[in-house]
C-alpha cells in the first residue's frame, strides 16, 4: 500500500514537473513571439528617416585681394568645413575670367599665369584627394607666390574645393553631383605700388517706360511703376577698379534722394553693372513678366512718382582722378490711377442712365 | 430738370477727381526705396582707398601709389592683403549644400521620362553676389561608351545650354535634360516643362549658371530635375554621368 502510494506520488511529482516544464516552454515561446512583435510594432510605427546622400560645404574667406611686388610671398588661412556627409575632398586653384557685366565669372580648365600656388599643411596638397568626416573643418594654408620678374598687372584666380561624386550603389541609371565651392582671388603685381585706375560709364538709362520723341533723355512712367536705374562702368586700366559715388534723384517739387554705389570690383580691361543701394527689392516668384524681373539693374525705384525727376550719377575711381558724371530723367503720371477714375465714372454713368430707364419705364 | 441735377454730379465727381490730382501734385512726394538691413547683414559704403597720387598722359589719368597708411604697409612688406568684401559685413558664411548627390533615374524606359530631383542651396551673406553653374563630365552614358544625346526638347531651336524650352513629347523628343524653379533661377526657365541640355565638360561646354544673385541672401534654394527619355532602339544597360555644381562669390 505504501509503495503504491510513494510511486503514485513520484508518478505525480513527475506529471506536475513535467507539466511545468511544458508550461514553462510555453511561457518562453510565448514570451520570444511576443518579444518579436514589439520588435516589428516598433520597426513599423518608428521607421528611421532616411535621407539621401547630400553635402554642404563652406568656405572662408569668400574673396581676397592681394597688391604684392614680385619675389613676395604669402601665407593665407583659409576654413573649409563639410557640414554634411562624410567625403573626399580636392583642394585646387584655376584662372578665372569675367563672363559677363553682372560679376559672373568662368572659371578656366587649366592653369595660367606666373603666380604660384601650394598648400603649407603637411598632410596636405593641391590636386591630392583628403578625406573629411561629417563637420569636420579643415584649414587650407595656402602660399601665394609672386615670382622674381613676374610682369607688372593683375591675375585672377579660385580656390576650388570640390568633393568627389558617390559611387552608384542604386544599381539603376543615374546622375551623380560633384560639389564645388570657391573663393576668388584677385591679384595685383606692382613693382613700385602704383595701380592703373582709368574708367568710363558706358551706360546710364532707365529700363522700361516710353520714351517722349521731343524730349531727348527722358522716358515717360506711370506713377506706381518700379523704375530699374542702369549704370554700366568700364575700367579700361590694368588693375582692377573699386569705383566710389552716387545716384541723386532730383524731383520737381525739390524733394531729392540719394543712393550710395557699392565699392564693387570691376577687373582690368571689363564692364560691371554697378549695384546702388539702398535699392527696392522686388519678389519676381509671381511677376515674372515685370521689367525690373527680366533685365538686372543697378537700382530700383520704389513709391509713388509724379512729374518730372532728373537723375544723377557722379562717379570716382581713386583719389587724384577726376569724376565722371551722367545723367539721365523721367516723367511720372499715374495713368493707371486716371484710367481707373475714369473707368469708374463711365460705369457710374452707365448705372445712373439704366436706373433713369427703369424710372421712365 | 432731373438731367441737370445728373450733369452736377457729374460736375462734381470731376471736381472732386480734380482736387485730388492738385493736392497730390501740390504735397512733395519722396522716392522711398527698401532699406538693405536685418540681423544678418548690413550694407556699408565700401572705401578701400588703396590708391593716391596722379599721373596723366594725353589719353588717360590715372592714380598711382597706394594710399597714406597702406603705402607705409606696402613699402615695409611689400604687400597688402584684404579678405572678404570690405562694403559688407555678413555673419552668414558662404555654404552650398546639394540634398542628393545620387540623383537615381532608376530604369529608363522607352517613351518614358525618367526624372530625378535635387535641391540647391546657397547662403552667401558674406559674398554679397553669388552664382552656381553646372556643367556634365561626360554625357549620360554606360560603361561600354554607349550614350543618351543631350535633349533637344521638342525640336525647338531655343533649346540650348543656356537657354529653355518646351521638352513635353515623351513619344518623340529624345535625350537626357534639365529644368530648374525656385529662387534665384534664370528666366527662361518659364514651367516645370522647360529644359536645357547640359553643357558637355568633354566638348568644351562653358559652365552654365543655373543660380544667381545679386544681393545678400540666406537660405536661396532651387530644386533641379534632371530627366531622361529614350527611344525602343536606346540599347538597355545602365547610364550615369557626373554633374560638377560650382559655388562661387562673386569677385
Amino acid at each position: 500500500m505504501m509503495m503504491r502510494q510513494k510511486k503514485f506520488f513520484s508518478l505525480s511529482r513527475a506529471r506536475i514537473f513535467a507539466g511545468r516544464l511544458s508550461c514553462e516552454k510555453n511561457f518562453v515561446v510565448e514570451s520570444f513571439i511576443n518579444s518579436i512583435g514589439v520588435i516589428i510594432f516598433i520597426f513599423l510605427v518608428f521607421v528611421p528617416n532616411v535621407s539621401a546622400q547630400q553635402i554642404t560645404l563652406s568656405l572662408s574667406p569668400p574673396h581676397l585681394e592681394l597688391v604684392a611686388k614680385p619675389g613676395k610671398s604669402v601665407l593665407i588661412a583659409y576654413d573649409l568645413q563639410n557640414l554634411a556627409d562624410p567625403t573626399i575632398m580636392t583642394a585646387t586653384v584655376l584662372p578665372f575670367i569675367p563672363k559677363d557685366n553682372l560679376g559672373n565669372i568662368q572659371i578656366l580648365s587649366q592653369f595660367q599665369g606666373p603666380i604660384r600656388f601650394s598648400l603649407d599643411n603637411s598632410d596636405l596638397q593641391l590636386d591630392k584627394p583628403f578625406f573629411m568626416k561629417s563637420h569636420d573643418r579643415t584649414q587650407l594654408l595656402l602660399r601665394i607666390r609672386v615670382p622674381e620678374g613676374a610682369p607688372n598687372g593683375d591675375y585672377y584666380y579660385t580656390l576650388l574645393a570640390s568633393s568627389q561624386p558617390p559611387t552608384n550603389a542604386s544599381g539603376g541609371s543615374a546622375s551623380l553631383a560633384r560639389a564645388t565651392i570657391g573663393s576668388n582671388i584677385l591679384i595685383t603685381v606692382t613693382e613700385s605700388g602704383s595701380v592703373e585706375a582709368k574708367g568710363k560709364i558706358v551706360l546710364f538709362d532707365l529700363l522700361g517706360g516710353y520714351k517722349i520723341p521731343l524730349l531727348e533723355n527722358t522716358k515717360l512712367f506711370d506713377s506706381s511703376s518700379n523704375i530699374p536705374v542702369v549704370l554700366l562702368v568700364q575700367n579700361e586700366g590694368k588693375n582692377f577698379i573699386k569705383p566710389q559715388g552716387r545716384i541723386t534723384l532730383k524731383g520737381s517739387f525739390a524733394e531729392t534722394a540719394t543712393y550710395d554705389i557699392l565699392g564693387q570690383n570691376i577687373l582690368a580691361q571689363s564692364q560691371r553693372l554697378i549695384q546702388a543701394t539702398p535699392s527696392a527689392e522686388l519678389n519676381c516668384d509671381n511677376t515674372k513678366s515685370e521689367t525690373a524681373c527680366l533685365h538686372p539693374y543697378s537700382l530700383l525705384l520704389s513709391g509713388f512718382f509724379l512729374g518730372k525727376y532728373n537723375l544723377s550719377t557722379a562717379i570716382n575711381f581713386g583719389e587724384g582722378v577726376p569724376n565722371v558724371f551722367a545723367a539721365t530723367a523721367f516723367i511720372a503720371l499715374p495713368f493707371k490711377f486716371l484710367a481707373g477714375i475714369l473707368l469708374a465714372i463711365i460705369i457710374a454713368i452707365i448705372v445712373i442712365k439704366r436706373f433713369r430707364k427703369t424710372d421712365e419705364d | 430738370m432731373e438731367y441737370l441735377i445728373f450733369s452736377k454730379k457729374i460736375l462734381q465727381v470731376f471736381f472732386f477727381v480734380f482736387l485730388l490730382y492738385a493736392l497730390c501734385s501740390i504735397l512733395p512726394i519722396k522716392a522711398f526705396a527698401d532699406n538693405m538691413n536685418s540681423s544678418h547683414f548690413q550694407i556699408e559704403f565700401g572705401n578701400i582707398n588703396i590708391a593716391s597720387g596722379n599721373k596723366s598722359s594725353s589719353s588717360y589719368q590715372i592714380s598711382d601709389t597706394l594710399g597714406q597708411t597702406a603705402a607705409g604697409e606696402f613699402q615695409s612688406t611689400g604687400y597688402i592683403i584684404l579678405a572678404g568684401f570690405q562694403y559688407i559685413h555678413s555673419i552668414i558664411p558662404f555654404k552650398f549644400s546639394i540634398s542628393n548627390i545620387n540623383m537615381n533615374l532608376g530604369t529608363i524606359s522607352p517613351n518614358t521620362f525618367a526624372q530625378a530631383t535635387t535641391a540647391l542651396t546657397v547662403s552667401f551673406g558674406g559674398a554679397g553676389q553669388y552664382q552656381v553653374t553646372t556643367v556634365e563630365e561626360g554625357k549620360l552614358s554606360t560603361l561600354a561608351g554607349i550614350s543618351i544625346p543631350d535633349t533637344a526638347c521638342d525640336g525647338s531651336p531655343g533649346c540650348t545650354p543656356t537657354s529653355a524650352a518646351p521638352w513635353t513629347q515623351n513619344n518623340s523628343a529624345y535625350g537626357f535634360g534639365y529644368n530648374m524653379s525656385g529662387q534665384d533661377v534664370p528666366n527662361d526657365f518659364l514651367g516645370g516643362s522647360y529644359y536645357r541640355p547640359f553643357a558637355d565638360d568633354t566638348q568644351a561646354g562653358i559652365p552654365t549658371v543655373i543660380m544667381s544673385n545679386p544681393n545678400v541672401g540666406r537660405n536661396r534654394q532651387s530644386t533641379l530635375t534632371v530627366r531622361a527619355n529614350v527611344s525602343n532602339a536606346q540599347p538597355n544597360g545602365t547610364y550615369q554621368t557626373i554633374l560638377n555644381f560650382v559655388a562661387t562669390p562673386s569677385y
